[in-house]
């Protein structure tokens, strides 16, 4: 199962441009709403025609500008599932399950039943979607996209209706019928969690535009931009000029200190104007200071706020000596065993490895 | 308090008719029931009966395609398309019979060119009641069809189009379904509009026993006639009595139709 997508186009105000791929795997499309995450999947299942572009599903190209394709959604074999669901409020069940499945009366109620017990759901068949828990209705909407037997999902937010314990289990679930029906899934979400939990590889969107498309713990561990690494959470941001770059260490002067990163792939030369960044977890704290060894990154700092989130603790602070504040975070565990409530003056350590270095 | 006087004083200006009416009835001799059941009453009762039908399936079979494009395209001129539907409602239907007449009439842009050629004329014939109805009523069905479809997401069918369905069947088994009190509600206000319709059909078809007089032609004109408001009334409670058993038809179909949805 594959997808090629390329496809722009403009909608009132908004213009649109983006290229990836899909390969037996889940893609996940992140980013805020408005960022074009669903105009993609509705070009994918046909309901939008891009102005210009090419969309190849499984080897079929079901739209193509320049030699006029353009396939319709009745055609396409997607299975759409979009964010409120659209269950059709005057059918049971195993008839909203059936509409897409093709075959005679009593072939496609069989079908339908059969997917619907995959799902967990036995026992639902001649209920009205309405009378179903968020979880229920979410399950009747899977089965009812995979009934046409499409391999490629589309999903557009389905879980953000629901509270969290019901997302877990049907996020499990969810990779537990990819596995077993050899399915791809395009999977829309601004949820960061849920991302980094589903996605074998992510793109990136904004305002219109794919910012970085790469496997997952690249995006999360090395964004291409400032802006994607906003985007997926990245607390500490500095700007930085480089001072020496040779055999993938790079050191970077910031405003009134000095940064030693490790990063073998990066290409930049003595001068650059650069942004750094690393994640809040990613900051180590020490109570005395050892032996500073070269390349270290190790800086006297006072904490001037804090957050608790109940299974964390998240501590502003401001490096001795200067104006800049980092965000560094702590799980409650070590919070406690370090005292940290009881003392405000701190030594940090940045581990060079963790600092990514971003062209500006 | 206030409130109170007002609303019962609206109530007894809308019960009293009802009750004048029926105290005739009720005191009426055998003149009235004669009435009530003569040959002018019989054809006019039947004739406003079938037009008024026929004037619905018209309205349900043009007006359904129109209210959807109107609900769910986006053209330009669209809300000029709305304004001209609207417009036979806010119109007297005087003014749409004469409107007809200039159209259709033998001095007609259409009309009189069609008698010239094949010597066909639109008046005093059962065609030109259906259409003095259709236009005046019809606009009534697909108002309340269009605000029916226009009240179902369009996702619905968007999800049906990805399933596989055609746009045909999506309307049929996805939208139509979901709008259909919509609809229910615009079949009996057109059907009951039709069944009144009196300015129109009288300037355009004329009034004409069995042929073009429906049942209000039939009271205008017993009233008028030698038998003054006797007449009128036998004839009236008629019309009453039929507009009842169908508002009553009605509220089971629809309920029906509740229960099911």
């Amino acid at each position: 199962m594959s997808l090629e997508f390329s496809a722009s186009v403009t909608l009132g105000g908004f213009r649109f441009e983006a290229a990836f791929d899909v390969r037996n795997e889940i893609v996940v499309l992140f980013g805020h709403s408005g960022a074009g995450k669903s105009v993609t999947l509705q070009m994918i299942a046909g309901l939008i025609p891009p102005v210009d572009g090419r969309i190849v599903i499984d080897d079929q190209v079901v739209f193509d500008h320049a030699h006029r394709i353009n396939v319709p959604p009745q055609l396409r074999t997607t299975g759409y599932v979009v964010q409120d669901l659209a269950l059709f409020p005057h059918m049971s069940v195993v008839e909203n399950v059936a509409f897409g499945i093709s075959g005679s009366k009593g072939d496609r109620r069989t079908r339908a039943s059969k997917l619907l017990g995959t799902l967990g759901l036995d026992g639902c068949e001649d209920r009205r979607p309405r009378s179903l828990s968020g979880g229920q209705q979410q399950r009747v909407a899977l089965a009812r996209a995979l009934g046409r037997g499409a391999k490629l999902l589309l999903l557009d937010e389905p879980f953000s209706a629901l509270d969290e314990s019901l997302r877990a289990n049907l996020r499990r679930e969810l990779l537990r019928l990819r596995a077993e029906m050899g399915l791809s899934i395009v999977f829309v979400t601004h949820d960061l969690r849920e991302a980094h939990l589903l996605a074998d590889r992510i793109a990136v969107f904004d305002d219109g535009r794919l910012l970085q498309f790469d496997t997952r713990d690249t995006v999360f561990k090395r964004p291409a931009s400032r802006r994607v690494a906003e985007l997926t959470g990245v607390a500490n941001i500095l700007r930085g000029t480089v001072v020496v770059a040779a055999d993938g260490r790079i050191r970077v002067r910031c405003e009134g200190f000095e940064l030693n990163c490790v990063q073998p792939q990066a290409q930049c030369e003595e001068g650059d104007a650069v942004d750094i960044a690393f994640r809040a977890e990613r900051v180590v704290l020490r109570r005395a200071v050892p032996a500073v060894a070269p390349g270290q990154n190790v800086f006297a700092a006072e904490i001037i706020e804090e957050f608790a989130y109940g299974t964390g603790h998240t501590l502003r602070m401001r490096l001795a000596g200067t104006e800049t504040v980092l965000d560094a975070e702590l799980s409650a565990r070590p919070y406690e065993v370090l005292h940290v409530a009881g003392r405000r003056a701190w030594t940090i350590e940045l581990p060079a490895e963790d600092l990514h270095v971003m062209p500006r | 308090m206030g409130v109170g006087v007002l609303v019962l004083a609206f109530a007894v200006f809308f019960i009293l008719p009802f009750a004048g009416l029926i105290t005739r009835a009720i005191e009426g001799d055998r003149a009235t029931w004669d009435l009530a059941t003569s040959s002018v009453a019989r054809d006019a009762l039947a004739l406003s009966v079938w037009t008024s039908t026929v004037t619905v399936m018209l309205a349900v079979v043009f007006g359904t395609p129109v209210a959807y494009v109107l609900a769910r395209t986006n053209f330009p001129g669209r809300s000029l398309c709305d304004a001209l539907i609207d417009l036979p409602i806010v119109l007297p239907p005087t003014v749409a019979g004469v409107a007809l007449l200039t159209a259709f009439g033998r001095r007609g842009l259409i009309g009189e060119p069609i008698e010239a050629w094949t010597g066909f004329t639109f008046g005093f014939r059962t065609l030109a009641v259906i259409m003095a109805q259709t236009l005046v009523a019809a606009p009534f069905y697909v108002r309340a069809a269009r605000a029916g479809f226009s009240a179902v997401d369009p996702q619905f069918e968007r999800v049906a189009y990805t399933l596989g369905a055609s746009r045909f069947r999506a309307f049929f088994r996805v939208l139509a379904p979901q709008a259909r009190s919509a609809m229910l509600a615009g079949v009996v206000l057109c059907w009951a509009r039709a069944m009144g319709e009196l300015g129109a059909t009288l300037i355009f078809a004329g009034s004409l026993q069995g042929s073009t007089q429906t049942m209000p032609l039939a009271i205008l004109g017993a009233f008028e006639g030698s038998n003054g408001l006797t007449g009128a009334v036998a004839l009236s409670l008629v019309l009453l009595g039929v507009a009842l058993l169908a508002l009553w038809l009605f509220r089971v179909v629809a309920q029906r139709a509740g229960s099911e949805g």
